[in-house]
């Protein structure tokens, strides 16, 4: 553990959807460079943290401190100019644009030059685009679809829309990267790539929030996990430590292959 | 040939043409290029902003109206009152836009619909100032530093405001706001998710549209030198709607295919069927739904794809 303070600091979140407690009394941390998995059985609250830390929605109770700010409160939009980026479950490409243009919308807030500048044609704001695209450029390099790179987002499977989504989140120079059950719907070979490209997001310094339910992909890869039952985190610790952790156990007691599997 | 070679080419030889054409024709053009002006800005708003208003042809009207206003029974000097009127149609679109673009799509829509009708029976009601159903007329174009631009001439100055709307808009279209607005169009969360200010981003696409569709008004307003109600009522707001989806909606060179095509068709259609040219529309509007959602300018892109 990192002697220095958590980038992202939860402490005490609280989420109700009328009388459902989604979320109780929640203590989280993510130092820079950390991946952070977050599991739990289905309802455990792990869409909902992830949900409260990017803004969808404002929570009961509690503080999130990103960088020593406060966080809540603030509108997606906002979030992410701070340098929160997130990638979506069910991919959201912008339809009728090219992956690259795709990306540079995951680039917006690192745009400095104004309207005026835009309009005006000045050589700023066109040294900006031309270095952004290169930038862009690279980040599609970097997830494996450089080939795809002028395509329309139409032509990509499933699989390379994930990827998409992950490069078009690094074009916002996330120092947090939110990833929304990253490995869900992806093939064996498609997963493994991902988990290479995750290490390398957090080996640039980046920290990891990951939800997911494929302990498989995630104990081998987490530095850190928290587990969720009830929406109450019931263990928080080494992968090792939880593979063994007999509240987490009981916890996944309706799927006990996934701890088992995980343990080889 | 670099960029500004073939922006002075594209000038001359639009604002050549008028010089070969005799009075009735060359009236018949300066309506065409200010219908493709008004489809390219309605096609940012509409096509690639993702906004259902239809307020766009009420600010053609505002900018007509209000520079002859301005000149003529204000008192200003051109420069001012073009200043001026610019201003008015940022200011009305600012108010229509901070309250409705925050609404989703049917209400915008509704919002704006109410605003364009609006603005019809205030230009009915206005008494002396917008001179009522008869609306204003017997006026001339100032003249500038003593010479009187008529003629094909004029014809020139509407050339200027239609590639200088082009230019604006492809400018902001290939820069980070233009894909901000697209991908609003496409999926307003993510875009939130990826830093963009949704409502803020809205309201500005709205206001520098409504602005341009302004301006264009105001060239409109020494075409005819008189305007009145009825040519700015809903009837051309759903035409241009028209234009831009029988066009391909998001494509800048389906919006001048629309606008030119539908412009143009009841000239040739009428002598053959009359009025019932708008049921050719109705059928080009429901083929285009049909058959080739994304309109003319896909037809185009597909048999250019099957060619190579």
């Amino acid at each position: 553990m990192r002697s220095a303070g958590a980038l992202l600091e939860v402490r005490g979140l609280a989420k109700r959807f009328g009388g459902l407690a989604a979320v109780s009394d929640l203590d989280l941390d993510v130092h820079e460079g950390e991946i952070l998995g977050l599991i739990g059985p289905n309802g455990a609250g792990k869409t909902t943290t992830f949900n409260l830390v990017a803004g969808v929605y404002p929570a009961s109770a509690g503080v999130i401190r990103f960088a020593g700010e406060p966080l809540l409160g603030l509108p997606p939009h906002a979030i992410a100019a701070r340098g929160v980026m997130r990638t979506f479950q069910h991919n959201r490409p912008f339809a009728g644009m090219s992956v690259t243009d795709n990306v540079l919308v995951g680039a917006h807030t690192r745009f400095r030059s104004g309207l005026w500048s835009v309009l005006a044609g000045r050589a700023r704001a066109r040294d900006e685009e031309a270095r952004q695209r290169r930038r862009a450029a690279e980040l599609v390099e970097f997830v494996g679809l450089g080939e795809s790179a002028a395509a329309d987002v139409a032509t990509l499977s499933f699989g390379q829309g994930r990827l998409l989504e992950i490069a078009r989140a690094l074009a916002g120079e996330p120092r947090l990267m939110l990833f929304d059950e990253p490995a869900a719907g992806l093939t064996p070979a498609e997963t493994a790539r991902l988990a290479t490209i995750i290490r390398g997001i957090a080996e640039r310094g980046i920290a990891v929030l990951l939800i997911e339910h494929d302990m498989r992909f995630l104990l081998p890869l987490a530095h850190r996990v928290a587990v969720l039952n009830f929406g109450l985190k019931i263990a928080d610790g080494k992968p090792d430590e939880i593979r063994t952790h007999p509240q987490v156990i009981q916890a996944y007691l309706g799927d006990p292959g996934a701890l088992a599997d995980a343990a080889h | 040939m670099s960029e500004l070679a073939r922006w002075l080419a594209a000038a001359v030889v639009l604002a050549a043409v008028p010089f070969f054409l005799g009075e009735y024709h060359n009236d018949v053009y300066r309506k065409m290029l200010l219908w493709v002006a008004l489809a390219l800005g309605y096609n940012f708003l509409f096509g690639i902003s993702g906004q259902v208003a239809f307020s766009h042809f009420a600010f053609y009207g505002i900018g007509a109206y209000s520079i002859v206003i301005l000149l003529f029974q204000v008192g200003l000097p051109l420069p001012v009152a073009i200043l001026a009127g610019v201003a008015l149609c940022a200011l009305l679109a600012l108010a229509v836009a901070i309250p409705s673009t925050r609404l989703e799509g049917f209400y915008l829509a509704l919002a704006t619909l109410a605003f364009a009708q609006l603005f019809v029976v205030v230009l009915n009601e206005g008494g002396r100032v917008t001179g009522g159903t008869g609306g204003l007329m017997d006026y001339r174009l100032p003249e500038i530093f003593g010479v009187r631009i008529t003629g094909p001439w004029y014809t020139t100055v509407i050339v200027a405001v239609l590639l200088g709307t082009y230019a604006i808009l492809a400018r902001l279209d290939r820069s980070w706001f233009g894909r901000a607005c697209r991908a609003i169009r496409d999926n307003p969360e993510a875009a939130a998710a990826m830093g963009v200010n949704v409502a803020r981003t809205k309201v500005i696409a709205f206001t520098v549209t409504s602005v341009l569709a302004g301006l264009a008004g105001m060239a409109y307003a020494f075409v005819d030198n008189t305007v009145n109600p009825p040519i700015f009522g809903l009837e051309n707001a759903f035409l241009l709607l028209f234009m831009v989806i029988v066009g391909g909606s998001g494509r800048p060179a389906g919006a001048v295919i629309g606008a030119v095509l539908l412009y143009l068709l009841p000239f040739v259609l009428s002598p053959l069927i009359g009025h019932h040219h708008a049921l050719v529309f109705g059928l080009l509007l429901v083929g285009a739904m049909l058959v080739q959602p994304r309109g003319l300018i896909g037809v185009y892109d597909a048999l250019r794809r099957r060619a190579a």
